[in-house]
């Protein structure tokens, strides 16, 4: 071959494009990509979900695509023929507009041999629930002088300036406001309820953040010391030596299905549902409930220990009994709505 | 040929050599222009079509992208509220720049007259923001303005305030921090002008008897319009659509364009009516960069005056 000016330049226009566009050189068959949540949730996938899935697959290859919800959804959307996707993870409201639009296919629960063994809650055709989030009070230990138990210990007088939400872009912003609706007599349908206890709370606020992680430095920080968190979230602080504690209220913590879908059009559907079948399975599930991770699990099979049957729930019984399910279709017919009420309403 | 007949104006310039040059002159033209396409199709590819399709979204009247029309610009148009958050977000950029000059100004003066070692150091300094990712800035400034931040605890110390001031999460205290944030954009410009001028000129006015004032009106100002408007320019830009440091320091509450744009996209997945927000904020900032161009026309004739 010629070593021309031409061939170089030919050569280096053909790398360069590769290495920014590396999809070009495998388009036809490619490995399996799983999209799951960015930071302690990848962390958590990479040590346990990933070596389980390749022990059951013969070393089958697998990357991870970590992206929040929308933007997976928005990923798969802009080539729904082609999905650079296999395998998405979605909250309850995103999971129902991917649903809603046609992008994710029904799981083959009847050839999985783990799916029967979840709790009923967690099952689902269009995606089963590998693990749920469960929303309770975080609160600063060293700052209360009684330890609450009710969501409605956050309205208090003595927490004036003291209280961190976050606003409704996020699931645990949203599920909070109906669960405080729920609690004085609304519903997903109708939560006036809950804008008028927010319009009480006002002088309790201290800031409204922008997103889950941003409120839960605020912990950190000092700036707030109640408010409804993340049960993960907070044991991330926790680990960190923060000064902050999880309690499930009396009224029941909020638990959200997180489901885990096979993309519709997937070039790799047999490896996406051994991922999913991974994902189920009790082995993955038990050591994901274990320290750092606290992952709760929905197989029954999984004998509730740690942190986890401490503060949340001893059994999948206990769990039925102290969860609150929402219901996320009707949830999402509103949400527009109130997110524009808060935009506007909610000055502090 | 005609052009090549400078010998009367200018008979130092009629040599063959010159013509020569003129000749050839525009195939050197046509050739730098073809140097230019690979960024030409790299813009087409990944800036003009993108935009052309994001105009295309904006043009439906549902989330669901079935049917053609206005209605998503009219929404936000006749919308009290949505143009208040337009107006507050171009009112922030107005208020960083303002900020970012007012400060970075006599940085820059000081840089241009200091020498050697610590004229490096002061770089350094100066680029250091630039240097660190915007989220390690912008989470340095949650720590600084927090209940128990510095700014709280010196106050405290000080006996100036017995409660902590609510600063995270406040207008003023994000204005700040972007002022920080979006610092080296404004200075360097400015460095770039204070060097060109002849001090001469300083002593000159001075001579002339011009205090200090009047120098800086008259003689320096005009001389650095142009880098005080590009630094303008580059720090509004910058701090209108900076949506790490707006989210994170401003809060969830205080809506501007970038998180409303975010928000109607990612959360509610309604593409037409973020895609008709992004344009017309598109338009918004378009307008105002217009307006200082006009700005630096006119200084132009003010520098000459």
């Amino acid at each position: 071959m010629d070593l021309t000016r031409r061939h170089l330049m030919t050569s280096a226009f053909t790398l360069g494009a590769m290495h920014a566009f590396p999809g070009l050189s495998h388009a036809q068959a490619r490995r399996l990509v799983f999209s799951t949540f960015t930071g302690s949730w990848e962390e958590a996938h990479k040590d346990v979900l990933v070596p389980a899935f390749r022990k059951a697959t013969d070393n089958a290859e697998i990357t991870l695509d970590p992206l929040l919800s929308m933007d997976q959804i928005a990923k798969v959307k802009a080539s729904p023929a082609n999905p650079p996707i296999d395998v998405m993870l979605h909250d309850p409201g995103p999971a129902l507009v991917a649903i809603d639009q046609g992008l994710v296919e029904p799981f083959p629960f009847a050839s999985s041999p783990h799916y029967k063994d979840l709790i009923a809650d967690a099952q689902g055709e269009m995606g089963p629930a590998p693990f749920f989030q469960v929303v309770g009070i975080t609160y600063n230990p060293e700052k209360m002088k009684t330890l609450p138990t009710s969501w409605a210990d956050i309205w208090k007088p003595e927490f004036k300036g003291r209280v961190g939400i976050t606003n409704l872009n996020s699931t645990l912003g949203t599920g909070w406001l109906v669960e405080i609706a729920r609690s004085r007599g609304g519903s997903e349908a109708n939560v006036d309820a809950g804008f008028k206890a927010l319009e009480e709370l006002k002088s309790n606020l201290g800031a409204v953040a922008a997103n889950p992680g941003a409120l839960a430095t605020l912990y950190q920080q000092g700036q707030v010391d109640i408010g409804p968190g993340n049960f993960n979230a907070i044991q991330i602080l926790k680990a960190r030596g923060v000064p902050v504690e999880f309690v499930a209220p009396k009224e029941g913590a909020i638990a959200f299905r997180t489901t885990i879908h096979i993309v519709k059009n997937s070039p790799n559907k047999e490896l996406a549902a051994k991922l999913i079948d991974a994902a189920l399975s009790p082995e993955v599930q038990g050591k994901l409930m274990e320290a750092p991770y606290l992952i709760v699990p929905t197989n029954t099979k999984v004998k509730m220990s740690g942190e986890i049957a401490k503060v949340l729930a001893k059994d999948h019984d206990d769990m039925k009994k102290k969860f609150v399910f929402q219901d996320w279709k009707k949830i999402n017919e509103q949400r527009a709505g109130w997110i524009e009420k808060f935009n506007r309403d909610i000055k502090i | 040929m005609i052009g090549c007949d400078v010998s009367i104006d200018y008979p130092h310039l009629a040599n063959p050599s010159f013509c020569a040059m003129q000749t050839t002159a525009p195939a050197i033209t046509t050739y730098d222009l073809k140097l230019t396409l690979p960024l030409a199709a790299f813009f087409v590819v990944f800036f003009l079509s993108p935009l052309a399709i994001l105009l295309y979204v904006s043009l439906h009247t549902d989330a669901a992208m079935t049917a053609h029309g206005l209605t998503q610009y009219g929404k936000f148009l006749l919308d009290p509220f949505s143009l208040g958050v337009l107006g507050r977000t171009l009112w922030v950029g107005v208020q960083v720049t303002a900020l970012c000059l007012l400060l970075g100004l006599p940085l820059a003066w000081v840089y241009v007259r200091l020498t050697g070692g610590l004229q490096t150091v002061l770089m350094v300094v100066i680029l250091l923001p630039l240097l660190t990712s915007v989220v390690v800035r912008t989470f340095a400034w949650i720590v600084i303005l927090g209940r128990q931040g510095i700014v709280n605890s010196t106050l405290a110390a000080l006996g100036v305030i017995d409660a902590p001031l609510r600063l995270l999460y406040t207008e003023g205290g994000m204005v700040v921090a972007l002022a920080q944030v979006q610092m080296p954009l404004m200075v360097l410009p400015l460095i770039t002008a204070l060097s060109r001028l002849d001090p001469n000129l300083l002593d000159a006015s001075a001579a002339l008897g011009a205090g200090h004032w009047r120098t800086f009106r008259r003689v320096v100002l005009p001389l650095i319009l142009p880098g005080v408007i590009a630094g303008c320019l580059l720090t509004y830009a910058a701090s209108i659509t900076a949506f790490i440091t707006q989210t994170l320091v401003g809060g969830g509450q205080l809506l501007f364009m970038p998180m409303y744009i975010y928000q109607q996209a990612s959360t509610l997945s309604n593409w037409p009516f973020a895609a008709a927000i992004s344009i017309i904020f598109l338009a918004a900032v378009l307008a105002v960069v217009s307006l200082f161009n006009v700005l630096g026309r006119l200084s132009k004739g003010y520098a000459h005056a």
